[in-house]
């Protein structure tokens, strides 16, 4: 049983994706980019505003689907440049103090929008 | 006695209504894997464990005494990184022949085939399924990240 997650509070899909789904428990994020949800437009900054704006899209989406930052057991961190690895782990490990969730971080060759970074999460209730 | 009865219909539908939400709220057991040993510090945790899953974070290959990459090439890298998911999925109390996804990220899609003759010692039977390529830059400038998910 899958359940499309749809929200107004999160950035609008640009492409065909779901927001985000849930089946059997387990919730399937889509890659979020640093997108102002109201705009549709890129946060404006670098690395640590682009990184908070993304975390702001998925507490939304988690909000929406009844789920919180502490059921994310795993993340996957696409950056644009590794040298902004660094500055990203520290806005990223202020939404997770504890129980951080596995994770997989690596630098593309290009992401959507020219974002500077996007993640993808899966949370279990 | 009409309205006693109904009272106690709105005390039975609370109360039943009380022990739903107990169960739906009953949360996961979820474990964090931590590895003792390790100069390494990370803003994730090495593995989460929920409902016999094990989500096993990207592994490169550091020496987790050092918290350096392992001196050597591809071959060097991949079998250290393959050791360090190893010790990371035994450490949960699961076997590399539990693991039934991987994502292997290259920096370089020439060392495809080398990665693949390592990769086949540590699943040398009925392999997971995989994901593999090349991508723009690893941490640390690794040549390669492994991460897998293992079901039991």
């Amino acid at each position: 049983m899958k359940k499309i997650i749809s929200t107004l509070k999160a950035p609008a899909a640009i492409g065909p994706y779901s927001q985000a789904v849930e089946a059997n428990g387990i919730l399937y994020i889509s890659g979020q980019i640093p997108l102002i949800p109201e705009t549709g437009k890129l946060a404006d900054g670098g690395i640590t505003e682009q990184t908070n704006q993304i975390f702001k899209n998925i507490e939304a989406i988690l909000n929406e689907a009844g789920y919180s930052f502490g059921d994310i057991i795993k993340s996957t961190c696409l950056l644009s440049d590794m040298t902004n690895f660094k500055a990203m782990n520290e806005v990223y490990s202020l939404y997770f103090p504890e129980n951080k969730p596995a994770r997989a971080a690596f630098a593309v060759k290009e992401l959507p929008m020219g974002a500077l970074i996007e993640i993808e999460t899966i949370a279990i209730k | 006695m009409k309205r006693s009865l109904i009272i106690i219909a709105v005390l039975v539908l609370i109360v039943s209504f009380t022990f739903d939400t107990g169960d739906q709220e009953k949360k996961t057991v979820r474990r964090v894997i931590t590895l003792d040993n390790t100069q390494v510090k990370r803003p994730y945790s090495p593995a989460i464990e929920v409902n016999n899953t094990l989500y096993v974070s990207g592994q490169i290959a550091v020496d987790l005494a050092t918290g350096k990459l392992v001196e050597g090439k591809i071959e060097e890298q991949t079998r250290q990184a393959l050791k360090n998911l190893r010790n990371v999925i035994e450490k949960a109390g699961y076997s590399m022949e539990n693991v039934a996804k991987c994502t292997v990220l290259l920096s370089d899609i020439a060392n495809y085939s080398t990665v693949n003759q390592i990769y086949m010692e540590f699943f040398p039977k009925d392999p997971p399924a995989r994901m593999a390529f090349a991508v723009k830059d690893l941490p640390m400038g690794a040549l390669i990240e492994i991460d897998a998910t293992a079901v039991k």
